[in-house]
């Protein structure tokens, strides 16, 4: 601190101080702007453009959770991103214990590098040969599609965190269990689940956000209106020729919701450790 | 009291295989979902691109038309646009300005004031704000703000007496590259900084205090010091923000559908209207082989530089 205090100049703090949450709060003023505008009345949305507060409403959020498809829409997000989540994080956890605690077996080295790779492939070309392969499998529109492309799409990012976390937790602690006589599925399950557990929350953290934010699979997977996700539906209501922007704001802030609340609570260690992550590559 | 044996019991045979066989049991089921997911739709998207196969045949064995998709595909001068878009104005300006605009706002909130100013909370949050953002609702709130009536940006510039009437900015040549360019940017810029701000963090801070008693100014230490040790980083994050750019669908999708006319079409956008607007997969497909490609031999090109640097 006394180093800091050495070249510290008030004025140039100030002005570093003020640039930076000046950039910054223009950064944010998109969707500070819609989080505003979402609680106006219809009327007001079209008119008093400048002014930051009108009078406020929630007919918006009314009008969309009871005269619109959006909470079908909310649900089927809620499904499909937990079960994928939730599955994706289970196989991933399996998995990463098999490389953590097997380092010499042959085939490894070549099963992580694919296991990489698949972060660098072209998602886009997936969709074509899968919705073939879904519909050979009468399973067009029926959101077990969604649900199995999800953990596929997640579970290579998921292996590679969670075995960065599992390298960390010291061996004895499995060599103790199995003294005891625990199974290594129990091992995975018992011992080292409850330890892994703040590289869990991150990892399920990522994989639930990227199922959540998924437009195109979504798009082109679910084709009927009650089995659509929260992306698809909300982009259904800023169609090509007619737009219900009073919809559009109070439906933008709901999706935003899950990921807004989840990233206030751990912005700290997730800034970390995706970061983190993201840089390992 | 009989006598026990003293050493450990030797392992049964099954035993051993079965140490052997485990984390082959363990990994399994992960490489077989890959596997279904990754390496099957990639062979079969390969195969399908030398077919005719309307989206309505699907489960019959298409026509083989040998590289007649690539030849329509390639031939069409709609792809030559397409490519161009695809890699210059959605690609490359946005990885370029992301890069730029990112490691600008990292150096500077990377200051130390805003951690002595107890700070660092409210630059999170704020710098996390378009990052929580779903792309759909970064699309639907730039449509928004730039609103030809009642966007802010048209009624700012009105305002200001800049322009006597709301420009349509999504629907003009002149500015939709820009229009769609912003909303990439704003939605993804958060990563870069963030990665960035990570990779700053962890250079200790006896490097720069060195540098300072040797006399060194602050501009040097940033471009002698500081980006050298960056490089590993902005590496890695060209090369996946290009990636994911490059392959990306929604924002020209939502903003403009490839629009006006085939203007803003990209080759994410083209495979997509070509295999479920128009139908036809193989063709399709074929655009996504060519798309693939491009990819890899970016990659290669890439690994190669870094390769021969190190």
């Amino acid at each position: 601190m006394s180093r800091d205090s050495v070249n510290s100049h008030p004025i140039r703090d100030l002005v570093t101080v003020v640039l930076g949450v000046g950039l910054l709060l223009i950064l944010a003023f998109p969707f500070i702007w819609v989080v505003l505008i979402s609680f106006r009345p219809e009327a007001d949305i079209f008119t008093r453009t400048f002014q930051l507060v009108t009078t406020f409403t929630l007919e918006n959020y009314a009008i969309l959770l009871e005269d619109s498809p959006f909470p079908t829409y909310l649900r089927n997000s809620l499904v499909v991103c937990t079960i994928a989540t939730v599955v994706a994080v289970t196989i991933a956890m399996i998995t990463a214990y098999g490389f953590s605690r097997n380092r010499r077996f042959v085939g490894r080295q070549t099963l992580l590098i694919m296991v990489i790779a698949t972060q660098l492939f072209p998602f886009v070309i997936l969709i074509t040969p899968l919705y073939a392969t879904f519909f050979s499998l009468g399973m067009i529109n029926n959101p077990l599609a969604l649900i199995i492309s999800y953990i596929a799409v997640n579970l290579p990012f998921c292996i590679y965190m969670l075995l960065g976390y599992l390298d960390t937790i010291p061996r004895d602690l499995d060599d103790a269990a199995r003294i005891d006589g625990a199974t290594t599925l129990q091992i995975i399950f018992r011992v080292i689940l409850p330890v892994a557990w703040p590289g869990i929350v991150t990892v399920s953290v990522y994989a639930f956000v990227s199922a959540w934010d998924e437009f195109l699979f979504a798009l082109t997977l679910m084709t009927s209106d009650e089995n659509k996700t929260v992306p698809v539906g909300l982009a259904g209501f800023f169609g090509e020729y007619t737009t219900q922007w009073n919809l559009v704001m109070a439906a933008s802030v709901i999706s935003t919701l899950p990921t807004l609340i989840i990233f206030m609570f751990l912005q700290r260690k997730l800034v970390s450790d995706l970061s983190a992550g993201a840089v390992k590559t | 009291m009989t006598v026990l044996p003293t050493s450990a019991p030797a392992e049964e045979p099954a035993q051993i295989l079965g140490k052997k066989l485990e984390p082959y049991l363990l990994v399994l089921p992960a490489m077989l979902i890959l596997a279904f997911f990754f390496a099957g739709p990639a062979v079969y998207n390969i195969a399908l691109a030398f077919q005719e196969l309307s989206l309505f045949d699907l489960g019959r064995e298409g026509k083989w038309v040998g590289f007649a998709n690539f030849a329509e595909v390639l031939t069409d001068p709609s792809t030559g646009q397409s490519l161009i878009n695809t890699t210059l104005w959605l690609t490359i300006i946005t990885v370029v300005l992301r890069l730029a605009l990112g490691l600008g706002l990292a150096l500077l909130l990377n200051a130390t004031v805003f951690s002595r100013w107890k700070l660092g909370w409210l630059v999170r949050s704020l710098i996390l704000v378009p990052w929580v953002t779903p792309p759909v609702v970064a699309v639907a709130a730039w449509k928004w703000l730039l609103d030809a009536r009642y966007g802010v940006v048209n009624q700012a510039l009105m305002g200001l007496g800049l322009i006597d009437q709301g420009i349509p900015f999504l629907a003009r040549t002149s500015t939709v590259w820009g229009a769609i360019e912003t909303m990439l940017i704003w939605r993804e810029l958060p990563f870069v900084v963030i990665t960035i701000l990570a990779a700053l963090q962890s250079i200790p801070s006896e490097l720069r205090e060195a540098a300072r008693i040797d006399g060194a100014n602050e501009f040097q230490i940033q471009t002698r010091i500081v980006l050298p040790l960056l490089k590993p980083v902005l590496a890695v994050i060209t090369l996946l923000t290009t990636i994911w750019t490059f392959n990306n669908f929604v924002y020209v999708w939502l903003a403009t559908r490839g629009g006006p006319g085939d203007y803003t079409q990209v080759l994410a956008t083209q495979m997509y209207t070509t295999s479920f607007v128009d139908y036809r997969m193989g063709a399709g497909a074929a655009v996504g082989v060519v798309m693939s490609l491009i990819m890899f031999a970016f990659a290669l090109v890439y690994f190669f530089v870094i390769f021969r640097e190190k």
